[in-house]
């Protein structure tokens, strides 16, 4: 789909982020055109995620969260308003600035995980290390690493069209962390997961942000996973609210 | 894990298109070392007499320009090009059309060759009996095994009639076959102009040998300022332009030319139309990749790999082919000339093309979104 910026209104000053934070955003708009209409998705956003948090972003379909998350993996710039991710800010960084934070300090997990077809867990795992110009030697045996740290290493040399979902999704997991991000960007990572899967992967994600120390923010629809929480906004007209999902809703019995 | 062996693994993981652009790039490969290499052959057949003649230089009448269609110049002169410096031997040769009976009481041109018995340029090779000299016996002409067909199957010893003169085959030679479909004869010259029904104080050419180091163009110089009804020119030299005159008169070039094009246009096809397929193919994992950072630089260079590798592939399938067809179908007839320079040009050739193939799928790569990704696609 094909969006255009309605704006881009930079401020002058934006050196340092106002807060501690892994993110932080200050009044952040966005909207795009479609045919002859403007849709504001974003409306003034505030947010900000602690350090070594799992913060889980909600809402119905359409509400703006992969607006929002497009903006934090610095694949969107915000049309007006202040966001800073790991320090930088986001409104003042080039194209080529964008990209080099993308690739050095922020991990994707997809939806439909987007695993390289042909390549194995392996090679998938090293493939985001291949784009950072690590020598293949050295890849190979990190993505050894992280397969371990998955529980995938039986499964390195296999081919990913043989490995079940879950085991996809680990896969994609451990690619999000080859380049040792500070900052993990999932989105609906359990929406196409079974129910025992999805626990699994997020077992897994709550597991490896303590053990490497890293933050998280879960883009979800899934209420089965919300347990795994730190912290949950819920998306509405454009604009986070903190929320705390009604207990019946949790199935804590997921919980690890 | 390299970006190359990333790009190999993903373009090897889909077999069905990936044999469909080996095919193609094996069929351009195939295509034009036999169109080239055919032409070359013909090209060689042009200039075939004057190749193995081993004269330096050839004098004809002025303006000369195929070996085959010689206009008669006065035997005479030979005393004035030998009296040129630095010119060692010179021996006349007449060449011209005639007709040859055959057995069935058909008829077939022929090209008539004559030369002294004696001589030691544009004698006929390959003989079966290795010795020019049986061309002295009573009657002898030499005919090529090739054109037996033709001929209706000459035996040595055998009569026939030429221009309605009675001559005998005395031997046979291999592989001497020119452009015109018209067979060779070679006989004495005396027997020539008898069969030709030629002026025996005129000939074709006189074939000139020059002195161990001496400069050939500068010879070639003093005969045309000596004789200038003359034209003189280096064997190389007339061998390239009995080949022009065919190439300009009759568009063999352009014929061969637009076929080998089309074979390259046909790999184009192949190679750009996979990498196209392929980048539609997997639109999400390369936005998933430029979601991980990845450059325009480094997606470019994955194509560009991919590419390479089809031209290499596809390539070696290619050669693989051109050396059968070589071995099945180059005869002397049709000869498949492949050179080096014609077997590595072609995969350079095509080397090229692939690149130029990932233009397209590169320029739609790049429009790819990595927002993509991030829409539940």
């Amino acid at each position: 789909m094909a969006f255009a910026s309605v704006c881009t209104v930079r401020p002058p000053d934006a050196a340092s982020p106002p807060e501690a934070g892994v993110v932080v955003m200050r009044g952040v708009c966005k909207s795009f055109i479609r045919g002859r209409n403007v849709t504001e998705v974003l409306r003034g956003v505030d947010l900000v995620v602690p350090q070594g948090s799992c913060t889980f972003l909600v809402g119905p379909s359409g509400c703006g969260k992969s607006t929002l998350l497009s903006i934090l993996g610095c694949l969107l710039t915000p049309d007006r308003g202040d966001a800073w991710v790991l320090g930088q800010h986001l409104p003042s960084l080039d194209e080529c600035g964008r990209q080099q934070l993308r690739a050095a300090r922020i991990g994707f997990v997809f939806q439909r995980f987007h695993l390289l077809r042909g390549l194995t867990a392996l090679e998938n795992v090293a493939a985001p290390l291949a784009l950072a110009g690590m020598p293949p030697v050295a890849a190979r045996r990190r993505a050894a690493e992280l397969l371990e740290a998955v529980g995938l290493a039986d499964h390195a040399a296999s081919d990913i069209r043989r490995l079940s979902h879950g085991q996809c999704q680990r896969v994609a997991l451990a690619r999000a962390l080859a380049n040792d991000p500070e900052l993990i960007l999932a989105d609906e990572p359990t929406a196409a997961l079974d129910e025992t899967s999805g626990r699994q992967v997020m077992e897994l994600l709550h597991r490896l942000l303590s053990e490497f120390r890293k933050t998280a923010l879960v883009v979800t629809h899934d209420n089965r996973i919300f347990p795994f929480a730190d912290r949950i906004w819920r998306m509405e007209h454009g604009q986070l609210f903190p929320w705390q999902p009604a207990p019946l809703a949790m199935p804590l019995s997921l919980v690890s | 894990m390299s970006l190359d062996l990333i790009a190999i693994k993903t373009l090897c993981s889909d077999r069905g298109k990936l044999a469909m652009a080996v095919v193609g790039v094996a069929f351009s490969v195939i295509l034009v070392n036999v169109q080239v290499g055919l032409f070359l052959g013909l090209m060689r057949k042009a200039g075939m007499l004057v190749d193995y003649s081993q004269a330096d230089i050839w004098v004809g009448h002025q303006r000369m320009h195929n070996v085959d269609f010689a206009r008669d110049v006065p035997r005479r002169w030979m005393h004035r090009i030998k009296a040129v410096p630095q010119v060692e031997r010179v021996e006349p040769l007449l060449i011209g059309f005639s007709e040859m009976t055959l057995p069935s009481g058909s008829f077939e041109s022929v090209v008539v060759v004559g030369l002294e018995p004696q001589a030691t340029m544009g004698r006929p090779w390959n003989l079966d009996s290795d010795d020019w000299r049986v061309v002295a016996r009573c009657d002898a002409v030499i005919v090529d095994a090739f054109d037996s067909d033709k001929l209706e199957a000459p035996q040595v010893g055998e009569l026939r009639e030429i221009g309605q003169v009675r001559v005998r085959v005395v031997d046979q030679s291999r592989g001497i076959l020119g452009f015109l479909v018209t067979p060779y004869v070679f006989t004495t010259f005396s027997r020539a102009t008898q069969l030709l029904h030629r002026d025996p104080r005129h000939c074709s050419y006189f074939l000139v040998r020059v002195e161990p180091g001496a400069d050939v163009e500068a010879v070639c110089q003093q005969i045309r300022e000596r004789i200038p009804d003359l034209d003189a020119y280096p064997a190389a030299t007339y061998s390239r332009i009995s080949q022009q005159f065919w190439m300009t008169r009759t568009g063999i070039g352009l014929s061969f030319g637009a076929a080998t094009v089309l074979g390259l246009i046909v790999g184009l096809v192949m190679v750009g139309q996979t990498l196209q397929s392929m980048v539609l193919d997997r639109r999400s994992e390369f936005a998933a990749m430029k979601a991980m950072g990845a450059t325009h630089h480094q997606l470019f260079r994955i194509l560009a790999a991919q590419s390479t590798f089809l031209a290499l592939v596809g390539g070696l399938v290619g050669l693989a082919g051109v050396i059968l067809i070589h071995q099945a179908f180059s005869t002397p007839r049709a000869p498949i000339e492949t050179p080096w320079w014609l077997t590595s040009g072609s995969l350079g050739l095509v080397t090229l093309i692939c690149w130029l193939a990932a233009l397209v799928p590169y320029l739609h790569l790049r429009r790819i979104d990595p927002l993509l990704v991030l829409q539940g696609n």
